[in-house]
């Protein structure tokens, strides 16, 4: 079974490797040039969010850009790939061509047959995934430190999210695969479900933990950085919280498209009446608990999906 | 006699309609079995059934030993060469028998380097019957071997086919809906008419004890015979009929081709269920 899950995946795992391969040399030569030209060219401290950072980190912007824009897709991009082309097919190919007629009819029973491809595929799935992880946690610092933990795309790029994510979207293309009997099909829900799934874990991911909650006067500068955002509210004089401040507190205008002129001065007349925000946020030392939780999440399931295979497999309706 | 396979009450359901529907078959171990029947008759459903692709809904069904299976449409993977569908087969199976498969196929000339998306239809469906032959089943299964073939290639399947049954002696179930292609190889006949079965029996046997009569019209009321089908001119009648005992000397009777017996059943499937047509014998 070693050999044939082998010969029948080695087309997607020899691109997968090369793929990645590719893109560590990718990120090994634009990583090296940029610490060369970072060397040269910037003030002390720099890279980072400090002021006199801002023109490095423009010309490095716009030089990287190209590479940013790869980078960009990988979180969803990646998983959505690893399920269209190691998922979708497992299956749906076997169904498509009758095949499965001929592979389940051997003496290896079926529940072995399915049980050793799925567990040899979701190995390498993860593997390939923590190499990724590993190359992009080695390549990021070199431009400076722009936060891994409130942008999501970096989150889903680091730690152990992609080899969770690479396994969720393997099962859910294999998923597809045995239930629709077809490949195409079975690779469009992989890419739906997999951007869904991206969106909807990061809305749950609030839950996660017990926000941090802070008051100040000023929210803008709470809420910008490296942190993900949970709700806001305002406490007024007497320190009582409440969603919105009381109405005729303050003047108030509605700004028109987008300027917000008549917003600021609105909350600045209640700051100076003694009202303060309340920000509910959740910081960056959250790092490893949030990972944990969406790949425990991404692991069940994945354990659900590949029930789901073996069920629609073994009820054996060929 | 043992029994290569054995099926009481089976019954098999696609959403709400009966694919199969009190299927009860018995086939003697060492035949080589014909099912015959219309499309849509159950006949792919029977032979899934038989090899464990599908769990029936109803009944029970028994095979004795190893048995495989070639599938409609012979699936192989295209990708493969002839060798690795070879070392698909050894992987797979324990009681392989390497050598069988590589003698047949130089035999065959069918090179082990080709890939098998590029040999023709014929060499494919060779290919897949020592696939089904190396893994030394007692019962082989095939389901329209001969479908999609051109008739040399028809003869050349069908040739190799019994060579193997001669030498090996195993049971073979053969599944097609034209009679005609099994008529010379096979020695026993399972009909299957929407999803029951019609008849089963030694072909021998039911030839002898059916006769196609032609006589006139007025003595069809007075037959000493189960009749089967019957068509009629003005004058004349024409009946297939079992178990006749003595005739009337104006009938004209004439010994069945295993065409028109199945026909005759497939034709009138009540007349056949009530009785039985052929008692089943262990």
């Amino acid at each position: 079974m070693t050999w044939l899950t082998w010969r029948q995946h080695r087309a997607q795992l020899i691109t997968t490797a090369g793929l990645l391969i590719a893109l560590g040399v990718l990120l090994l030569v634009s990583g090296r040039e940029a610490a060369a030209y970072i060397a040269e060219h910037a003030p002390a401290g720099c890279p980072g969010p400090d002021l006199a950072c801002g023109d490095l980190n423009a010309a490095i912007a716009e030089r990287y850009n190209a590479i940013y824009t790869v980078y960009g897709w990988l979180p969803i991009g990646a998983p959505a790939l690893i399920g269209a082309f190691w998922g979708a097919p497992l299956l749906g190919k076997e169904f498509e061509r009758g095949t499965n007629k001929l592979a389940w009819t051997q003496a290896v029973s079926l529940r072995r047959w399915l049980g050793v491809k799925l567990a040899l595929l979701a190995v390498a799935v993860m593997l390939g995934g923590l190499a990724l992880s590993a190359m992009v946690s080695a390549w990021r610092p070199i431009f400076g430190d722009r936060g891994s933990f409130g942008n999501l795309g970096d989150f889903n790029m680091l730690g152990v999210a992609p080899a969770a994510w690479w396994l969720f979207a393997f099962m859910v293309g294999t998923a597809a695969g045995a239930v629709l009997r077809r490949t195409l099909p079975a690779m469009a829900v992989v890419v739906a479900v997999v951007s869904v799934v991206t969106f909807g874990l990061f809305s749950l991911s609030d839950h996660y933990a017990e926000p941090t909650r802070l008051v100040t006067a000023d929210a803008t500068a709470t809420y910008t950085g490296d942190v993900r955002l949970v709700g806001k509210a305002w406490v007024d004089p007497t320190g009582t919280e409440m969603g919105s401040p009381p109405q005729g507190a303050c003047p108030r205008g509605t700004d028109v498209g987008r300027a917000n002129a008549l917003q600021e001065a609105y909350e600045r007349c209640l700051v100076d009446k003694g009202y303060r925000h309340v920000v509910y946020l959740h910081g960056p030392e959250q790092f490893w608990r949030f990972q944990w939780t969406d790949a425990a999440i991404l692991f069940a399931g994945s354990l659900l999906l590949a029930g789901l295979t073996a069920r629609r497999t073994t009820r054996r309706r060929a | 006699m043992n029994n290569a396979v054995e099926a009481t009450g089976l019954g098999v359901r696609y959403r709400r309609s009966w694919a199969l529907r009190d299927c009860s078959l018995a086939v003697p171990a060492g035949r080589v079995v014909a099912l015959v029947g219309p499309n849509g008759a159950g006949k792919t459903t029977l032979l899934h059934a038989v090899v464990g692709l599908l769990s029936p809904d109803q009944g029970r069904l028994t095979t004795s030993g190893e048995v495989a299976f070639m599938a409609q449409d012979k699936p192989l993977y295209g990708d493969f060469r002839v060798a690795e569908m070879l070392r698909f087969g050894r992987r797979l199976n324990p009681s392989w028998d390497g050598e069988i498969a590589t003698e047949r196929l130089a035999t065959l000339g069918i090179p082990l380097k080709r890939k098998v998306s590029t040999l023709s239809g014929g060499e494919q469906a060779q290919v897949a019957l020592v696939m089904a032959l190396a893994k030394r089943p007692e019962l082989l299964v095939l389901d329209e071997p001969l479908a999609n073939l051109d008739p040399l290639a028809r003869h050349d399947v069908m040739r190799a086919l019994m060579t193997s049954v001669a030498e090996r002696g195993l049971t073979v179930l053969i599944s097609s809906h034209v009679v005609a292609d099994l008529e010379d190889t096979c020695d026993w006949i399972v009909v299957l008419n929407r999803g029951r079965v019609q008849v089963s029996g030694d072909i021998e046997s039911l030839r002898t004890e059916h006769l196609m009569l032609t006589g006139p019209v007025e003595l069809a009321d007075r037959l000493d015979a189960t009749v089967i089908g019957a068509s009629y001119t003005d004058r004349q009648a024409t009946l297939l009929v079992r178990s006749a005992g003595t005739l009337d000397p104006r009938w004209i009777a004439r010994q069945v081709t295993l065409d028109e017996l199945v026909m005759g059943y497939l034709r009138s499937p009540e007349a056949a269920a009530l009785p039985a047509p052929v008692v089943v014998q262990a």
